[in-house]
């Protein structure tokens, strides 16, 4: 496992706060600084979904220094991209060999128990893509159960960042009834936000009889500050980022497989997307979500995320994006 | 036929039935609307007696605004979908026409955000043909619209123009290649996937309307895939949606009884699950024949 030194993130820093100003500007800058705290992300190399993936989990937790204490006797709530099902769709959802990997991993340091729990944004048959991703077979034979997030009992909080326009946010019971939240996307482009990760993957979180298939809600109040609403409200605990194989191109539904042979996870979701968008081949200061998070939810810039396990260099996998899109134009 | 292999699931529905009147969202879970509504569907067209459905109506109105529309609950007013199944719930007694004509009434008067589309804009779509959104101020989709009109028809409303123009709207969603998804078509140039559970919502409604060959494509898509179908949406509104079409499968209540056996797979169905699989055994003819006969014997 490698680890970046205090040194380089010295220099790095340095080379920040002197040159970055000059090449994207003061309000990107002023955007980037606010949030000064480090945070720490973990890149595991994964081959393939044969892999040993409960183990890469497990190193990735430990790494991150997450203590067995946190996870001991507490109930974890996985929250997978299940978007849609389609044929050979294996970069279209977060894979199902991934989510078994994490139930093992959670159950091995001790959590009391696992659920997993989706509100499909395309679909109201989310039951049908967990059948026809294999998720199913998973759940069973672990004695996993799975909450249909679209029609869970809600309660409704304020919307106290007010970035979109949503006055409130109705949110799943069962986000009461856990003590780790943990988003699991898929790595992917996105042609409406630029990409789709951990962050954006909350918006599978909120239920589809308050929102609506798709979630126009959302659309309408504003994409990227919804993404911003949600994560601020929900404060999720940990992300882990299927890119073993991913999608590039027309994302989210209709790009194509790109793998990058990676899982990322960390505790802090813009860290971890940063660090994501880095992998593919992008500056995520230039994804506009990310960047506004890096104001209060966490930070985005290389100086102050402390990678551990491989370096991105190492696992760089340029994803493709559509000069068309006019949201990738913006990330070219 | 086998009826009797569906009656444990009858009365298995007719267990969900709260003290305080209306049905569970699930067995153990609190009331919501749109389950209360299908169960009541289900459970009037299997020949439950009306004195014990019409706590579950009153009910029903408890959701009612002044302007008609009955909502998901009190607390989100706008979410204005569950009004298209209360009509169809109501619609089986005559004790409740007046409530029932004020939400038919917020229908007729209501429509998703639609606007001339722009040249540059990435969707294939025609955004300004009007249909029924989930949530007010938000456009229109598939599914609301499509209870919208199955509503509307079996309240008589079959030739009124904002009927006509909805049934325009999902004939301008289906997929160029056969069925429909939530209700996009092409997004920068490429053709969406069809879903079984939304083909068959169209289906069903304007099934018996359309021409036969301008929605085939789509019958096709459903016949070719419903034998794969495992979960009660998709299945459940596969077979009305056929059904509604003259393509009732053979194999139906095979599948329907499978089905609801699943639930040893997937845990218990939800009410609204459960009570689609009802009425997808016993709707021979689709659910707009179905839901108008069952008010006729009332």
């Amino acid at each position: 496992m490698s680890q970046v030194h205090w040194t380089r993130r010295e220099f790095l820093h340095t080379v920040f706060v002197t040159g970055v100003a000059a090449t994207y500007g003061a309000s990107l800058l002023q955007g980037c600084v606010k949030h000064q705290e480090t945070t720490n992300t973990f890149i595991a190399k994964v081959a393939d979904y044969e892999s040993d993936i409960a183990s890469s989990i497990i190193a990735g937790i430990r790494e991150l220094s997450i203590t067995p204490s946190e996870i001991k006797g507490k109930k974890i709530l996985l929250k997978p991209n299940l978007i849609e099902s389609g044929i050979g769709g294996i970069h279209l959802t977060t894979h199902p060999l991934v989510i078994r990997g994490a139930i093992e991993a959670f159950l091995k340091l001790g959590a009391k128990q696992v659920v997993v729990g989706e509100a499909s944004g395309h679909t109201r048959d989310t039951m049908r893509i967990i059948e026809d991703v294999g998720l199913i077979d998973i759940l069973s034979e672990d004695d996993i159960p799975f909450v249909d997030l679209n029609y869970d009992d809600v309660y409704t909080i304020p919307n106290l960042q007010h970035f979109s326009k949503l006055k409130t946010l109705s949110l799943p019971e069962t986000l009461h009834e856990v003590d780790w939240i943990v988003s699991m996307p898929k790595m992917k482009t996105h042609h409406w936000a630029g990409f789709t990760l951990s962050m954006k993957n909350l918006f599978g979180i909120l239920p589809g009889i308050i929102y609506g298939w798709p979630k126009n809600v959302l659309h309408y109040a504003g994409i990227d500050e919804c993404i911003l609403d949600i994560n601020a409200a929900v404060k999720p605990h940990f992300a882990i980022v299927d890119g073993i194989v991913g999608m590039e191109g027309d994302g989210p539904i209709m790009g194509t497989p790109r793998s990058a042979g990676v899982l990322v996870m960390g505790r802090n979701l813009p860290a971890v997307d940063a660090t994501c968008v880095r992998i593919m081949g992008y500056d995520p200061r230039k994804v506009s979500y990310l960047r506004k998070a890096s104001e209060f939810l966490g930070p985005i810039e290389e100086p102050y995320i402390n990678q551990h396990g491989e370096a991105i260099r190492s696992v760089l996998a340029k994803f493709s994006l559509e000069e068309k899109i006019p949201a990738h134009r913006k990330l070219l | 036929m086998k009826n009797h292999e569906i009656l444990p699931y009858i009365e298995d529905l007719r267990k969900r039935l709260l003290a305080e009147g209306g049905f569970a969202s699930r067995p153990g879970g609190k009331y919501r609307p749109d389950s209360n509504a299908w169960a009541i569907m289900a459970l009037s067209i299997t020949g439950t007696d009306t004195e014990f459905l019409k706590p579950a109506r009153i009910r029903l109105l408890k959701d009612q605004l002044d302007d008609g529309r009955v909502t998901i609950s009190p607390e989100h007013q706008d979410v204005i979908w569950p009004t298209s199944l209360a009509i169809m719930a109501l619609h089986g007694s005559s004790d409740f026409d007046v409530p029932k004509s004020k939400a038919v009434t917020f229908l007729l008067n209501t429509t998703g955000e639609h606007w001339a589309k722009r040249p540059d804009e990435p969707i294939d779509h025609n955004t300004a043909i009007k249909g029924w959104p989930w949530v007010v101020n938000t456009h229109s989709w598939v599914e609301p619209t499509a209870l919208s009109i199955i509503a509307l028809r079996i309240s008589g409303y079959e030739s009124h123009q904002r009927t006509q123009e909805a049934q325009l709207m999902l004939m301008d969603r289906q997929l160029p290649k056969g069925g429909w998804n939530y209700g996009n078509t092409r997004v920068f140039g490429k053709e969406l996937h069809p879903m079984p559970e939304t083909t068959g919502i169209a289906l069903a409604s304007i099934g018996g309307q359309a021409p036969y060959q301008t929605i085939e494509r789509s019958i096709y898509y459903l016949k070719t895939n419903i034998d794969k179908m495992q979960t009660p949406l998709s299945l459940g509104w596969s077979i009305l949606g056929l059904s509604a079409c003259g393509e009732r499968p053979v194999k139906f209540n095979k599948w329907v009884i499978h089905c609801l056996k699943n639930q040893n797979r997937y845990g218990m169905y939800d009410t609204a699950m459960l009570s689609l699989m009802i009425i997808a055994f016993f709707a021979d003819n689709g659910i707009v024949k179905l839901l108008s006969a069952t008010s006729k014997k009332d």
